[in-house]
């Protein structure tokens, strides 16, 4: 049951966080916006449509959209998202759910290269820049939560960070906030990194891998774009601001909790949305050292933890 | 009350040293100069927070005074003076450090982790934190600033951006006082503020002069004499 749940959040909520992000990001920049509901409705119409599948294609290329889709979809399930034991959470903790993105973004990467285009290897070679060095920092800030919880299983994550008040205010947990939120940043393709809203610029990293698919396999890789967003979005709020998580998995707490953690979503999108627009897109040069910030932050915190 | 347990104002020093941390380091990485004027401003505003703070818990009235003097001279007014200036003399925005960002940041790391070594034989356990010993674990986090003040002094080239190298390592200064000792003397306090006011003034006018006489304000341009 409480997978079921689990399941149809991950799915269908994380189009719409997607939505109301762009929409908000439209109206700050006083344009009207697609609406909420938007990629919903650009789901379903690729999903309609036919494919066209390069020549030197190999079997790569289509089994990368399915590779990608369950494993955003596993990492979903193994977080703890409205209740404080996630539905898998007896399979892996934190590093599964690391490495299943981490699978995911592999294959993605091979299928860009896949293609023979040279706009896809341009933008596998990006993407690996960039998560080689978002992956240690990302790696850090969350063994810092687990040293304090005292696991690296996130449902005893949540249920130790419950246990505590003023949990936010200590130093640690703040530092590794920050390095988690450039981390979210760099990894989901948002502005200062990456620009979500352009095809075909030169300074493109997640649509140029992607530049080659089409119908339904670009729908589950749009899908699974937003689901990684959206796992990644409740490792934040869930694991740093874990009231409101409800500690089993009845009917009535399940609602309430369920109301909360879409009010701290929509809060972090936000924010998130707010850094878009107020920031102009780094060079790609200048990436790394964004996420050098990251990574020295990450290592404080972890510093931290054992002297302060 | 919860605002009334020493354990909550520790916790509160400690979060307002780790954001000074943070702001630190980000002016380490941020190339843009009004960007990292701005950011001295908000943390020398957190520091006299963490003032207010220790004062309130402490019962100390002259704390207080410190405080005021520090959000209303280094929180607004420096700030407000080097922006004049970086206007008056319209230098280019972009900071040119000696060693590139990455390997900066990197090293600022390291430094903090130097501070956080020699702090640690000063430290002591949460548990025992009363209102006298309060914010004492803010040592590891003034050392740092110290030393990564320092760091930004030697790494960077225009005279301008060694001011607030220097500015920052007196805010490392600060907050070493502020914690061990709940300030100096109120009279010490003073004199230095007064100095670091005067101090800022004098380098914003030499900066001035060094701009005008060399064209630059590259202070490795200045190993020569000219007439």
């Amino acid at each position: 049951m409480a997978v079921f749940i689990q399941i149809a959040l991950v799915l269908f909520l994380s189009p719409l966080i997607t939505g109301f992000s762009r929409t908000l990001k439209a109206r700050l920049q006083a344009r009207r916006g697609a609406g909420v509901f938007q990629p919903y409705r650009d789901l379903y119409k690729l999903l309609r449509k036919g494919m066209v599948i390069p020549d030197s294609a190999s079997w790569i290329f289509s089994a990368t959209p399915y590779v990608l889709f369950v494993t955003t979809l596993l990492a979903g399930l193994l977080i703890p998202a409205i209740s404080a034991t996630a539905p898998l959470s007896l399979f892996g903790g934190v590093l599964a759910v690391v490495y299943l993105l981490a699978l995911g973004r592999f294959f993605l990467a091979l299928g860009g290269l896949d293609a023979g285009s040279p706009f896809g290897g341009l933008g596998s070679s990006r993407e690996m820049t960039i998560s080689a060095i978002a992956e240690p920092a990302l790696m850090l800030a969350v063994f810092t939560v687990a040293i304090g919880a005292g696991s690296t299983n996130l449902s005893s994550v949540a249920q130790a960070a419950l246990g505590q008040s003023w949990h936010f205010l200590s130093p640690q947990q703040m530092l590794a906030f920050a390095a988690l939120f450039i981390v979210l940043i760099a990894e989901t393709g948002r502005i200062p990194v990456d620009n979500p809203a352009t095809h075909l610029e030169l300074t493109m990293i997640h649509e140029a891998m992607i530049l080659e698919y089409s119908g339904p396999y670009l729908a589950l890789i749009e899908w699974s774009a937003a689901m990684k967003q959206l796992v990644l979005m409740t490792l934040l709020v869930n694991v740093f601001f874990p009231f409101g998580l409800s500690a089993g998995w009845d009917p009535a707490s399940i609602v309430l909790s369920l109301a909360l953690f879409g009010g701290k979503l929509l809060l972090l999108a936000t924010v998130v949305v707010l850094v878009e627009t107020t920031n102009a897109k780094l060079r790609l040069f200048r990436v790394p050292e964004l996420l050098a910030v990251a990574f020295v932050l990450s290592a404080m915190a972890l510093i931290s933890t054992f002297l302060f | 009350m919860f605002w009334q347990d020493p354990q909550f104002g520790n916790k509160l020093i400690t979060l307002m040293a780790a954001l000074v941390l943070v702001l630190q380091i980000l002016m380490v990485a941020q190339r843009w100069l009004v960007t990292n004027i701005r950011a001295f401003g908000i943390q020398s505003f957190l520091l006299g927070c963490i003032a207010v703070t220790i004062a309130y818990f402490n019962h100390a009235p002259q704390i207080y005074l410190v405080a005021a003097l520090t959000l209303v001279f280094k929180a607004v007014v420096l700030p407000i003076v080097l922006e004049r200036l970086v206007t008056k003399i319209g230098i280019r925005q972009e900071i040119e450090p000696l060693v590139n960002v990455p390997i900066s940041v990197i090293v600022s790391g390291l430094l903090t982790l130097l501070a956080y070594v020699v702090a640690e034989s000063f430290r002591e356990p949460a548990e025992t934190t009363g209102p006298s010993n309060l914010g004492h674990n803010t040592l590891a986090v003034a050392l740092s600033l110290f030393l990564i003040g320092f760091f930004m002094m030697v790494n960077r080239r225009k005279a301008l951006t060694q001011v607030l190298g220097f500015l920052c390592l007196e805010n490392g200064l600060f907050l070493a006082a502020i914690s061990l000792t709940y300030g100096m003397p109120l009279l010490v306090e003073l004199g230095i503020f007064f100095d670091l006011l005067v101090a800022v003034m004098v380098l914003g006018i030499l900066v001035y002069r060094i701009r005008e006489t060399f064209d630059s304000m590259d202070v490795s341009k200045l190993s020569r004499l000219r007439g």
